[in-house]
């Protein structure tokens, strides 16, 4: 069995010195679809920031792969609708990961780009605006960013909230293929359990900065 | 409009140094917008402005003083702008009150600061407002200089890590998941923001800086249909801006700053119109930038004339112009015993003279600007004149007298009549009023003969003129009205 991709060890996540996730230990594992639950300011975001290396562990340690390539898909409202970008032109922005600033960004990343939209079913409303996109039209989006960036892992920070369940289901089936097909590991934080179904190979649950591992 | 930009045209440096501070800004300002940091662009240049007013304070700076307190001002506007920038930065990192809090305090603080230093320093008011309001019509070449190398390297910044900066600023969370550094590039954006506006301030004002690093940027977001139309557009939209606006004030007799401001809002309130059309978008940026092309020569063609400050006026006490003259306007000679020379708009000119080099020097001086002016206000009474960038190629000395400005024209291989000036009296009352004796004479250097002579001695109401470059612009008309006869 291969060895887990990323793994946290008795690590707190906090902010400001403070600890808001108490001593998680978790590892993820290739081709996993896991999910993260608990209720509102039990620390699910905040063990995922840990996760992405946005906060420094407090204790404890965070272990990546060496040149681990982690997608991330932010919850969409934290993004200014005042940006004139299509949604090809926000794909494109994952494309842009390895190419150095001399170098113009061509056909090649226009490519990707394109592929990972039309993998995330966005091909349709790509020349369309970003803020005039729906919620789960830019979800898509998104996501079509996040696996431009040719990731292993996908960690995703609650991609169905506000979206109606019609869309919710099939960015759920979405990802579940990605993670068969591609073989990518995708981590994801939601309230919405019931939703999940069977999809799901692991469940993780934070509860007052406590985090439980289980399988699904 | 190419007159504009004919070499020896009195506003060149003007209108090129206001087009750099304008396309500077105007490509800025398209990230000061779309961050939400317009309030910035309010804040920073008032605090520049508290930073010379402190330099000017600390130095006890005063009229007439001028060259050696210029390079402390520009330490003191970049650095206040800095430190300022600095600040509003980590407050916003930190605290969890809103931006605005603390860009309101900065302004508020700021504002109390630059009023403050001013009232405690007693000589030093009048240059220093004129600092303050920045000194576009002064500009020199090296003043170019410093201003294109400045939007060079601006654009080249812009253009080199212009992926990297759109990442940082839309998402800079997913930034960091693709191996950029959201700091860095946050901070090379704030030094792009901060130096444009310190360097803005110097040359052009708060005012011209503020307008311009907002108006073209709105205007522009209303139409583009992707971000780098909207640089281009907002870029096109700032050069069209003051050049009209400068086209516009120059017929009308109006302050060129609030003008070109003021084009500037008329664009922005056209591209909101338009975008509320629901024209495709592509289409009505097409229309926004012809529409602001054709302004300039439109601009250029508008008949000011009964309000037209430089335009034509009658030959006045001047002889009737012989075949074949043109008139070349010898250096003006200065017998005020005073150096007159005017500051430099940006006194990185005056860096080799603190440096040592006696010879070094700052800006134009007030005979220098006289003559210029007087040879605009013979060609406006109809006269042919040999530019004077090449009169003073060939003539470096202020002749005294008839004979002495015969010998020089001759030696210049000058053929036409010669205008010789002296100036005797330029001095500036409490009051607002220029008391000046100036003197002037045509020569024919082939015959030595005296043609013409003329002299203003009338004292000319200066109250609304606020620097050096601006009492040369308002009095030069009826100082040259009064020696040339028409009043």
């Amino acid at each position: 069995m291969p060895g887990p991709l990323l793994s946290v060890e008795a690590a707190d996540f906090g902010y400001a010195g403070r600890a808001v996730v108490h001593r998680a230990s978790l590892a993820v594992r290739p081709q996993e679809f896991a999910i993260i639950v608990g209720s509102n300011g039990s620390g699910k975001t905040t063990l995922l920031r840990g996760m992405l290396g946005f906060l420094a562990p407090l204790s404890g340690r965070v272990a990546r792969r060496p040149g681990l390539r982690i997608g991330y898909v932010p919850q969409r409202e934290t993004l200014d609708p005042l940006y004139p970008l299509s949604g090809f032109d926000v794909a494109l922005l994952g494309a842009w990961r390895d190419l150095p600033f001399w170098r113009f960004s061509g056909a090649r990343e226009r490519a990707r780009a394109r592929d990972a939209l039309a993998a995330c079913r966005a091909t349709g409303f790509a020349d369309k605006r970003y803020a005039e996109l729906s919620g789960g039209q830019r979800q898509r989006v998104l996501l079509a960013r996040a696996l431009a960036t040719q990731p292993e892992l996908l960690l995703l920070d609650e991609p169905t909230a506000g979206v109606d369940p019609e869309a919710e289901r099939g960015i759920l089936d979405l990802l579940r293929e990605l993670c068969r097909e591609r073989g990518l590991a995708i981590w994801m934080v939601t309230h919405h359990v019931h939703a999940i179904g069977g999809r799901s190979d692991r469940i993780v649950s934070v509860s007052d900065g406590r985090v439980a591992c289980e399988a699904a | 409009m190419s007159d504009f930009f004919a070499a020896d045209f009195l506003f060149r440096n003007a209108i090129l140094g206001g087009l750099g501070v304008a396309l500077l800004c105007s490509v800025v300002g398209v990230y000061l917008v779309l961050r939400r940091l317009v309030l910035i662009g309010v804040a920073l240049p008032q605090a520049g402005a508290a930073g010379i007013a402190a330099v000017f304070w600390l130095t006890g700076h005063g009229q007439g003083e001028g060259h050696g307190t210029h390079l402390l001002a520009l330490a003191g506007s970049l650095a206040a702008t800095g430190i300022a920038l600095a600040l509003l930065v980590a407050s916003q990192r930190r605290a969890r009150a809103p931006a605005e809090w603390g860009i309101g305090a900065l302004f508020a603080i700021t504002s109390a600061a630059t009023i403050l230093f001013i009232a405690v320093n007693p000589t030093g008011d009048f240059e220093m407002s004129s600092l303050l309001r920045g000194e576009l019509l002064a500009i020199t070449a090296s003043d170019l200089r410093v201003l294109g190398a400045a939007l060079l390297a601006a654009g080249l910044l812009f253009f080199l890590f212009r992926r990297e900066l759109l990442l940082s600023s839309f998402d800079p969370e997913f930034a960091r998941t693709v191996d950029r550094n959201p700091l860095r590039y946050d901070a090379l954006l704030y030094a792009l923001i901060g130096g444009s506006i310190a360097l803005g301030v110097m040359e052009a004002g708060p005012l011209v800086v503020f307008g311009f690093l907002v108006l073209p940027a709105l205007a522009a977001l209303h139409l583009a249909p992707g971000l780098a139309a909207a640089f281009a557009i907002s870029a096109a939209i700032g050069a069209a801006s003051f050049l009209g606006g400068f086209a516009l004030a120059y017929r009308a007799d109006l302050p060129a700053g609030p003008v070109s401001v003021a084009v500037a809002a008329g664009f922005w309130l056209a591209a909101a119109a338009l975008a509320r059309l629901r024209l495709r978008r592509r289409a009505a940026a097409l229309l926004a930038l012809l529409v602001a092309l054709a302004s300039l020569p439109g601009c250029a063609l508008w008949d000011g004339s009964r309000t037209n400050a430089l335009g034509p006026l009658p030959r006045g006490a001047l002889p009737e112009p012989g075949p074949g003259w043109s008139i070349a306007v010898l250096p003006f000679d200065n017998q005020t015993g005073e150096a007159l020379r005017v500051p430099p708009a940006n006194f990185l000119n005056d860096l080799p003279r603190l440096a040592g080099d006696p010879f070094a020097g700052g800006g134009p001086t007030v005979p220098e600007l006289l003559a210029q002016r007087a040879a605009v206000e013979l060609a406006r009474r109809g006269f042919e004149v040999v530019p004077v960038e090449r009169v003073r190629s060939l003539v470096s000395r202020a002749p005294a007298d008839p004979a002495s400005a015969s010998r020089a024209a001759a030696s210049a291989n000058l053929d036409g009549p010669v205008l010789l000036g002296t100036l005797r009296r330029f001095t500036v009352s409490s009051t607002g009023i220029l008391l000046i004796r100036l003197d002037l004479a045509l020569v024919d250097p082939k015959t030595k003969q005296v043609l013409w002579t003329g002299a203003a001695r009338r004292p000319v109401p200066i109250q609304a003129a606020q620097t050096w470059q601006e009492i040369l612009l308002d009095a030069g008309a009826p100082i040259f009205a009064e020696a040339f006869g028409n009043q």
